[in-house]
């Protein structure tokens, strides 16, 4: 071991209780990190990514624990310290930042106090009050937020997503750790954010030497802001090395799979699918305003969530509307599938009122217009069978239940999944395969649109992959309409054919992908696609082969 | 299946369902026990506990004290049992719909659900059961009228919860009829916390009814807890086991019932449940 040495983990295995899926959370694992450098962990949902690093500070669920192996930190074997050492360690020496900042921050205390409390904990004797105050307005300064008197004043809920994490950021550093882990930092956040956030976590690294260990799933992330890399699955290390070796030559097959699954890090090979006509689904001047109200005495306040919109869909078409969160993209799909009412505007499908229907014929109408949601875990009824909420959409529509349960298992079979599936509860199913549940259950009405609510955003990016691969061939094979709704650039130029970006409940450009990625024509779509982690290594579809090659 | 397993191994909720089903028992095999009809006079007055052929004493006019427990036991958990259901169904009912529409249906709703809750629940039971006449099927009814808006307001919280879920959506945008989509998906997924409610609210149905014949409010014809109590209390000091044995019989079934409830309610939220 090395002076530069920070962190050595040595064959660690964390024990799981008795019934899990398997013994070990993770198995034999050994990794090291330097000071001054990044090292990122990569791998699935499941891989023993978060358990690694939730193993370093002992923050282990009850009934699990480091079965074998040493973690040494500043050469001290940490993994046996006693308890009050550990508390010591934590938010000390060694600092944490998670995924969702909302849940991470107490939402009862204002954020400076929160700031505050991890100096007065970490600093004996403790320091005078002018002192901390001092100090919290020097870290809210340092992760880049404007106004710290006023902000340290603010509560969680009052500050954006992005800036929540600055603070849980300004929290990790309030004690000069030498070591930064970073659970899924970015992963919540939308893509523009994501950025400033890495390029924050990267320059406080460098200006300050620590070691930071940041889990995340994206490898466009990886290519983005690590020094060496760490590919995990199956609680095993399949393969580490530095970012360049890594991602140019991977050698373990899996690496291979994960680095393909990258969307947009395939070539763009879409040929022209003949697209013409009039538009199916029509929708005009669409308004959305929702008002919520603030107790008796404030005015409501008032979210212009669609602003004069107007979408074509072509038969076949796939449209992309990507946009970031609070763009009002989910709400238009909302408002096309007629789950929200629009103030103002008008939908026509196949030359027919969409919202002038009611009872009986808005019924028939629905059946032509299907929604795959985002979240597959709340998307399906926990106490249904899979085989029932397949068939239930047919059975309404008149099909006798025993065809429509055929058909219900044959779809199944077609979204790759077994038949036996049907008499089984969705909790047995993973995520993507109830994302492919969900798909079936929107094609068992042989719907002529679709549409998509960020369908693929909850996956892990080879499932992602695996997903975006089957919509595209059921489009073919039942000539569908799709909308496509996504926060993400790189899947929606592996699926549409033409994009709409969205800002503000306002549409900003619109056109085919090629044309979007090639000349983004307005300001805050060339943001968007500025903002793609990993553009430099994985090229986007259009990206000029020259960019490639220098990168 | 394994609902009922993770109950069996709640230990408070197993205790109040062994005294529960003591108290069942009781009820049911009442007319074997004691043949006689319990307002018959079988013995002197005034029989301490363990006088011959009286197990629990007699009362003032020397009717049998246990023959009475056992007899008030059905009524009270007759009481209990249908009470609560007649309560369920009004406040599931009202919950569902102004949960489920929204909007003016739902103030509407509400504003009904709040006049009742403004009403002291007993007050308003004796006064129904004063002005409709004290029979068993009044007062079940009056009882079911004051204890409903708890439930309504609980069934209108998760139909709320439900009907933004996106399982829920999906269900409509399938095609499928409204009814079917409250029944079928929103309901089964809200009925756990309903049960536990319900489940305490008849508890709370037998205390209701333990008082109103307290006060002489009870059906005449049968002979209840609240009844034997009620008219044991100008004599307790000299014999105290005509008031305190019925009242033990409702402190053990109310105490029951609620433990009940309270495992129920540990094995039906799976967040505990999973715990053990």
């Amino acid at each position: 071991m090395t002076d530069k040495t920070l962190l050595a983990i040595e064959n660690v295995s964390i024990s799981l209780p008795p019934g899990a899926d398997r013994p070990f959370a993770i198995e034999s694992v050994s990794l090291t990190v330097n000071r001054n450098e990044i090292v990122c962990l990569v791998g699935e949902s499941g891989s023993g990514k978060s358990m690694t690093a939730h193993a370093i500070l002992r923050l282990l669920p009850d009934r699990t624990g480091v079965a074998q192996g040493s973690i040494s930190f500043n050469g001290n074997d940490i993994a046996k310290a006693d308890e009050p050492t550990m508390r010591r360690l934590r938010g000390g020496a060694i600092s944490m930042i998670f995924q969702e900042p909302l849940s991470a921050l107490n939402p009862l205390a204002r954020v400076g106090q929160q700031i505050a409390e991890s100096i007065i904990t970490h600093t004996k004797p403790t320091p005078s009050k002018e002192a901390v105050d001092a100090r919290v307005q020097e870290l809210i300064r340092d992760v880049g937020l404007p106004d710290p008197v006023a902000l340290a004043r603010s509560f969680p809920f009052q500050l954006s997503g992005g800036q929540r994490q600055r603070i849980m950021i300004a929290m990790a550093m309030a004690n000069n750790p030498a070591l930064l882990l970073a659970d899924e930092p970015t992963t919540a956040l939308d893509v523009t954010t994501q950025k400033q956030i890495l390029a924050l976590v990267k320059k406080l690294q460098s200006e300050r030497g620590m070691g930071v260990l940041l889990i995340t799933h994206d490898f466009g992330v990886v290519a983005d802001v690590a020094d060496r890399v760490v590919v995990m699955r199956n609680g095993r290390v399949v393969e580490q090395g530095t970012v360049d070796e890594v991602l140019r030559n991977p050698k373990d097959d899996y690496t291979k799979s994960l680095i393909a699954a990258v969307p947009g890090s395939r070539s763009l090979t879409k040929t022209d699918r003949r697209i013409t006509g009039e538009p199916l689904l029509d929708a005009v001047g669409l308004n959305k305003t929702f008002i919520t109200k603030q107790g008796m005495f404030l005015p409501p306040r008032r979210t212009d969530a669609v602003q004069n919109i107007s979408l074509g869909l072509k038969a076949r078409e796939t449209v992309a509307i990507v946009g970031e969160s609070g763009s009002g993209k989910s709400t238009l799909g909302r408002l096309i599938m007629r789950l929200i009412e629009p103030d103002t505007g008008s939908v026509h499908f196949d030359g027919k009122d969409l919202l002038s229907q009611r009872g009986e014929k808005l019924r028939q109408m629905r059946r032509k217009i299907q929604i795959v949601f985002q979240d597959p875990f709340a998307a399906l009824d926990p106490r249904q069978k899979v085989g029932d909420a397949i068939a239930g959409g047919p059975i309404a529509y008149g099909t006798p239940s025993k065809e429509a349960m055929a058909d219900a298992k044959r779809l199944l079979a077609r979204v790759g999944l077994q038949e036996s599936a049907a008499n089984r509860y969705p909790h047995e199913f993973s995520g993507g395969q109830r994302q492919r549940i969900c798909i079936a259950r929107a094609l068992a009405l042989k719907p002529s649109v679709l549409v998509a609510d960020e369908a693929v955003s909850a996956l892990d990016v080879s499932v992602q992959a695996q997903v975006l691969q089957l919509l595209a061939e059921l489009r073919e094979e039942m000539n569908l309409a799709m909308i496509f709704i996504t926060h993400d650039l790189r899947v929606a130029a592996e699926i549409a054919d033409r994009i709409v970006v969205m800002r503000r409940g306002e549409i900003v450009e619109q056109g085919e992908t090629q044309k979007i990625f090639q000349n983004p024509s307005d300001a805050y779509t060339r943001a968007l696609l500025d903002a793609i982690p990993g553009r430099t290594m994985f090229a986007g579809p259009g990206a000029k082969q020259a960019e490639v090659a220098s990168a | 299946m394994s609902t009922l397993k993770s109950f069996l191994r709640h230990p408070t909720g197993m205790i109040g369902l062994i005294v529960l089903l003591t108290v069942v028992i009781l009820a049911v095999t009442a007319p074997w026990l004691f043949p006689d009809d319990p307002w018959d006079m079988v013995g002197a007055p005034f029989q301490p506990p363990l006088s011959e052929g009286l197990w629990l004493g007699s009362d003032m006019l020397g009717r049998d004290v246990a023959a009475g427990i056992a007899h008030g036991a059905r009524i009270s958990l007759i009481i209990g049992v249908i009470s609560t259901l007649t309560s369920l169904v009004i406040g599931v009912t009202i919950g569902a719909i102004a949960g489920y529409f929204g909007g003016k249906v739902d103030e509407v709703m509400m504003r009904i659900t709040e006049l009742f809750q403004t009403i002291p629940g007993f007050i308003l039971a004796i006064l129904l059961v004063a002005t409709i006449g004290p029979k068993i099927s009044n007062i079940i009814f009056a009882i079911g009228i004051v204890s409903w808006p708890p439930l309504a307001r609980l069934t209108r919280a998760e139909f709320m919860r439900l009907r933004g879920r996106e399982f829920v959506q999906a269900a409509v945008c399938q095609g499928q009829h409204p009814l079917t989509v409250v029944l079928r998906r929103i309901l089964p997924n809200a009925i756990s916390p309903i049960i536990v409610t319900g489940s305490l609210a008849v508890a709370s149905a037998i205390l209701i009814e333990s008082a109103l014949s307290f006060m002489g409010l009870g059906d005449p014809n049968l002979m209840s807890w609240g009844f034997m109590i009620g008219a044991a209390r100008t004599v307790i000091r000299q014999a105290w086991w005509m008031s305190v044995f019925p009242g033990l019989a409702i402190l053990l079934t109310v105490l029951a019932i609620n433990l009940v409830g309270e495992g129920l309610n540990d094995t039906l939220n799976p967040r505990i449940s999973r715990k053990r």
